[in-house]
């Protein structure tokens, strides 16, 4: 086993209510795409995982219906963390050279399982990557994936990874190709490998309310009038509320066009 | 896996699932095929569904059917702007098995059906849109026999000895077989719908109703210069709003159909109903309205066509029902696709009992009955004059006026008739159409 | 409490300043040239580690940082790329919890931001563990007075244990014109009350004079005068700049759910009461075009 992809059944975000809407993130459509790529590169079976509930069944014949050749479902007996599904997800694929993941899972995830993954299989990692190419790939431990990811301010960072190694790709990096009619008749009726691991209860404490935002602390722009500074101080928390200095004004184009520059220049964007 | 089958059902609303029940449980192999992401995903409607056409099919459905409410009190309402008169009906006996109406969400009802159709051991395959028949190759291409369908996946021709289309109004696959002569605009109606959620509670209050008992109004007038009717139904906590345009006057309205829910939602006798409810769903479909002036032929050589794909819907003001007659021709195509196919006739011949079986049955004899009935609701009259001409006269025989004294009911209606511009002659036509379709 | 901040070349992440802030100014500054960044911390910082390292390498770094950090009971990180690669690495490697994308984070609490941002979970931690938190939600004001931190230089760690990471080949600068608008921190958008497709590209000229991206309504995507990428919204992209000028927008809340939570709001609307002049810091009630072909000329 060589090649995996780590695919998480979730709620549809505009169906969240109701399951039977549930299915891959278009991140992990992007993953499993690449895991097929990958297995065509490196001459390789791909595998996929899933930690979930047996709804999650579909999921996986939806990718063993685009391709993959083995599909193992971990049914826990509680929720779990991040860290714990990663630890699922090693113990079942610990020797495998690419695995593949989507950034973020789209119900509150925080992108931490594939980095933890990585740590688990003591792999490299290559995570948020929205560019990538293939190298020349004698065998499947000895090739190269260059890989493009986003930093922040706008910066991407080109990374050169070699297996065993984690790759937790954007949405739109790769489209996932459609699976064939027959194809999809035989993942239909084909059998899921299940595999159940019990878990230790761990409830965070935890209390839910309606969310506000935290009361920013936030410096007044340079060169503004103190005026300007109180405002946009007791304004702070980013909600816009009264106190904000808002203004509603009736201008001609002309004027209007002054008086956005003269704001912008007020509140430091332009000098 | 073989890429031949014995019957391919296109579509799994309830002609569908119906169909590949029949077929399936027959020992036949049956391959559903649906666009959405599961049975029903993509499925609307008003709100209910008489079912028993499932009695034979599924014993005690009721008893496992996801049934939001039955229905126990039926109001049909004569709506103007300002007034609304209401004939109300309530009966404990449609409260019990075996059930008259019943309201449900159709993605649940469905796909709980569909799921009878995988247990019978049809094989249901989901987010595959069917895209054109495949053709006998002996034949030519628009005459040839038809023996499987084209999807939009990569090789995705499948065969089979019969098909099945269940694929709702505007039928692709009736059409491409060339089953329709002429289908036009005026054929169809729009129906658009609001789910708008209140409490249980509040929902039994306003509507005067308890536990799983469920009201179903049905509304001419109130959808403004638009021609149509429009309907309030209740599911446990949710309430259905909606009304049926037809289409050429919506175009010619250049009104957006969210415009015209919103004025019915607005009317008085409405509003208080539905005040405080959150919009859950918004959703917009065709409905084939014209009855039996728009069906098609409903068999091909190698295939046949159920539901609302063969224009099977009853739209006919105070009824607008398609779920038991889809579920009827589905059934019945399924048994006659099993017949054929042991028969080893699946030529628009050996397929003719289909036919014939719906003509000897409710499905073609109550849209034989109400052939009139979809026009004459419709009309300009039925639509803008006389519900106004109705209410006022129930307006002033309820009036009481002292120290004027009682006027009698026929001057005072022959006064309304004047007032609304109503020719005799033109009411006494309608009156006799209307008696006949629904006498 | 410390915060552990990835640096590169001297440039803190976004968020690096917060989470020293959230530690009370502890931190220990991980990367190359530490010590250039630590300067930006001045009235923030009051106890900075400085560990100098060439490239980032989160396997590497997470088993020469754990020695500083195993007797820290909480250690917090910025949710920014750097962060989110490290703690949990740095969570594995100290066999502790990860609270990811936290908008507070003390002893006591950590609270995060769940259910589309709709809700607020508030968790009662265990004694350790590791946090990101999300920048953008603290906030943070240098205080003058404070005195320069004092700072410990960790030199020459020799053991990585063995670990395995990426090579970094190179790291590209942003370019404002083809940058992702997700990542843009001005923005300007034409919305349904433009004139004509030439509109957009005369935005496109005064983005360009103020070092803004352009966006677009869907009323605007689907006539064709900007590519869907450019749509701004629940079936577009969500942005979250710090400056956004709306030309004809009326505000729809599909639009306006994409839309962040920009410090600065302008729009140009002839409807004094539509929803967008409602959320505007400047609202002109106004001719869009006319101001656009004004600002034009002013700027070009
Ligand atoms: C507003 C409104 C109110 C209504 N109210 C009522 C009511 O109260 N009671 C009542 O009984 N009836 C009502 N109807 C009518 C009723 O909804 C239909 O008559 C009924 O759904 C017909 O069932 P069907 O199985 O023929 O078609 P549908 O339910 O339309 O099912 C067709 C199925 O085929 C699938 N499909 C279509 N094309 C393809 C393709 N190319 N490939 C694969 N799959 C495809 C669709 O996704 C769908 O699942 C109402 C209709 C509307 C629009
Ligand atoms: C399911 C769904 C998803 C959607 N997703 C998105 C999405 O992702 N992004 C999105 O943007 N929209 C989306 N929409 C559409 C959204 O509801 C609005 O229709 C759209 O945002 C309105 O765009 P607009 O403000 O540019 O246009 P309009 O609604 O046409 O408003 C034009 C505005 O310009 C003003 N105006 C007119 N003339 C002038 C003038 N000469 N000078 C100044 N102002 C003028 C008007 O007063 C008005 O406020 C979605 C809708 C649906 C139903
Ligand atoms: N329960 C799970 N089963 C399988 N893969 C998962 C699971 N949770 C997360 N992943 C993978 O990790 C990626 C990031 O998820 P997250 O860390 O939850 O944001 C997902 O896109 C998946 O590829």
């Amino acid at each position: 086993m060589t090649v995996v992809v780590c695919l998480k059944w979730v709620h549809d975000a505009a169906q969240p209510d109701d399951v039977r809407f549930g299915a891959m993130s278009p991140a992990d459509h992007s993953a499993l795409e690449l895991a097929l790529q990958c297995g065509e590169w490196a001459h390789a079976d791909v595998t996929a995982i899933t930690v979930g509930p047996a709804q999650a069944d579909h999921i996986l014949r939806d990718a063993l219906a685009c391709g993959v050749r083995r599909a193992v479902r971990i049914e826990t007996s509680h929720a779990v963390s991040g860290a714990d599904v990663a630890a699922a997800i090693a113990a079942v694929v610990a020797d495998a050279h690419w695995v593949w993941c989507g950034d973020y899972s789209i119900d509150n995830g925080s992108g931490s399982v594939p980095a933890f993954l990585a740590a688990a299989l003591a792999a490299r990692q290559a995570l948020g990557v929205i560019h990538l190419s293939f190298g020349d790939a004698p065998t499947i431990d000895a090739g190269v994936i260059e890989a493009t990811r986003r930093l922040d301010g706008g910066r991407r960072e080109v990374l050169e990874v070699r297996a065993p190694a984690v790759v937790s790709v954007e949405g739109a990096t790769a489209h996932l190709r459609r699976a064939g009619l027959t194809a999809l008749r035989t993942a239909a009726a084909a059998a899921i490998e299940v595999i159940r691991i019990a878990t230790p209860t761990r409830v965070d404490d935890c209390v839910v309310q309606q969310y506000r935002p935290r009361a920013r602390e936030l410096a007044g722009p340079d060169g503004v009038s103190a005026l300007a500074r109180v405002l946009s101080l007791t304004g702070a928390g980013g909600a816009r509320g009264a106190a904000s200095a808002r203004r509603t004004v009736v201008l001609d184009p002309l004027d209007a066009a002054g008086r956005i520059l003269t704001e912008l220049r007020e509140w430091g964007y332009r000098t | 896996m073989s890429d031949s089958v014995d019957v391919i059902v296109v579509g799994a609303g309830p002609a569908g699932s119906c169909a590949a029940i029949v077929a399936a449980r027959a020992g036949l192999s049956v391959v559903l095929l649906e666009r959405g992401p599961f049975a029903g995903s993509k499925n609307m409607y008003g709100g209910v569904i008489y079912a028993r056409m499932l009695d034979e099919l599924i014993p005690k459905w009721w008893e496992q059917a996801p049934i939001q409410r039955w229905v126990t009190r039926r109001s049909t309402m004569l709506l103007t702007d300002t007034q609304a008169l209401t004939v109300d009906f309530r009966t404990d006996a449609w409260g019990e098995a075996p059930y008259n109406g019943a309201t449900a969400y159709r993605p649940d009802f469905d796909n709980w059906l569909a799921g009878h159709a995988e247990a019978a051991g049809a094989q249901l395959l989901t987010s595959t849109t069917v895209t054109g028949l495949l053709r006998d190759s002996a034949g030519s291409n628009r005459t040839g026999a038809i023996v499987g369908v084209r999807t939009d996946r990569p090789a995705g021709d499948l065969r089979a000895r019969g098909v099945i289309a269940c694929d709702g109004v505007n039928s692709l696959l009736a059409k491409e077989a060339g089953l329709y002569e002429h289908t036009d605009a005026k054929h169809f109606t729009l129906g658009v719908k609001e789910t708008l959620a209140l409490p249980k509670e509040v929902i039994d209050e306003r509507f005067g109703v308890r536990d799983r008992e469920g009201v179903d109004i049905e509304i001419i007038g109130g959808t403004g210069m638009i021609n149509g009717g429009g309907f309030v139904y209740t599911n446990l906590d949710t309430v259905a709003v909606g009304v049926v345009l037809k289409l050429s006057k919506l175009a010619a309205q250049s009104l957006r159909p969210e415009q015209v829910i919103a004025g019915l939602k607005a009317n008085h006798a409405i509003a208080p109903l539905i005040e405080g409810g959150e919009v859950k769903e918004y959703s917009a479909h065709l409905i084939p309205e014209a009855g039996l002036e728009m069906m098609p032929k409903m068999t091909a050589n190698g295939m046949l066509v159920a539901g609302d794909a063969a224009a099977l819907c009853l739209a006919a003001g105070i009824w607008l029902e398609g779920v038991n007659f889809a579920i009827a021709s589905g059934m019945y195509a399924g048994e006659t696709a099993v017949d054929a196919i042991r028969a080893g006739d699946v030529s628009a011949r050996g397929l003719a009992g289909y036919q014939k079986r719906m003509r000897t049955t409710f499905v073609l004899k109550d849209h034989r009955k109400l052939r009139r009935a979809p026009a004459l609701v419709l009309s300009d009259r039925v639509q803008h004059l006389y519900p106004a001409m109705v209410a006022n006269v129930a307006e002033r025989m309820f009036r009481v006026d002292n120290p004027q004294p009682k006027p009698g009911l026929r001057r005072i209606f022959a006064q309304e008739r004047k007032r609304a511009g109503v020719r005799r002659r033109d009411l006494i036509r309608d009156a006799w159409t209307g008696f006949r379709s629904y006498g | 409490m410390i915060a552990v901040v990835v640096v590169r070349a001297g440039v803190l992440p976004t968020g690096g300043a917060e989470v020293v802030a959230e530690c009370a100014g502890r931190a220990v500054l991980v990367g190359s040239q530490v010590a250039v960044a630590a300067e930006s911390l001045r009235g923030v910082a009051t106890a900075l580690t400085l560990v100098e390292q060439e490239a980032f390498r989160p396997a590497a770094i997470a088993h020469l940082l754990a020695p500083l950090l195993i007797d820290e009971p909480i250690v917090v990180l910025p949710a920014s790329p750097d962060g989110r690669d490290l703690a949990p690495r740095i969570a594995f490697t100290l066999h502790r919890p990860l609270h990811a994308g936290a908008t507070l984070v003390n002893a006591n609490h950590v609270d995060m931001a769940r259910g589309g941002g709709r809700e607020l979970h508030r968790l009662v931690p265990g004694a350790t563990f590791v946090a990101t938190l999300q920048p953008g939600t603290r906030g943070v004001v240098p205080d003058p007075l404070l005195p320069a931190p004092t700072i410990t230089s960790v030199t020459g760690p020799t053991s990585d244990g063995d670990t395995r990471d990426a090579v970094v080949m190179a790291v590209d600068e942003a370019d404002p014109a083809t940058i992702d608008l997700g990542e843009a921190t001005r923005i300007i958008a034409g919305g349904g009350g433009l004139d004509g497709s030439d509109r957009m590209r005369q935005l496109a000229d005064i983005a360009a004079a103020i070092g803004a991206s352009v966006g677009a309504t869907r009323v605007v995507t689907d006539r064709g005068w900007a590519p869907h990428e450019r749509q701004i919204g629940t079936t577009g992209v969500v942005v979250a700049p710090r400056l956004y000028m709306a030309f004809g927008v009326a505000g729809a809340v599909q639009h306006t759910s994409g839309l962040g939570d920009p410090t600065h709001i302008v729009s140009v609307n002839t409807d004094p009461h539509c929803p967008m002049m409602q959320l505007a810091d400047l609202a002109i009630v106004g001719d869009a075009n006319a101001t656009i072909d004004e600002l034009e000329r002013l700027l070009t």
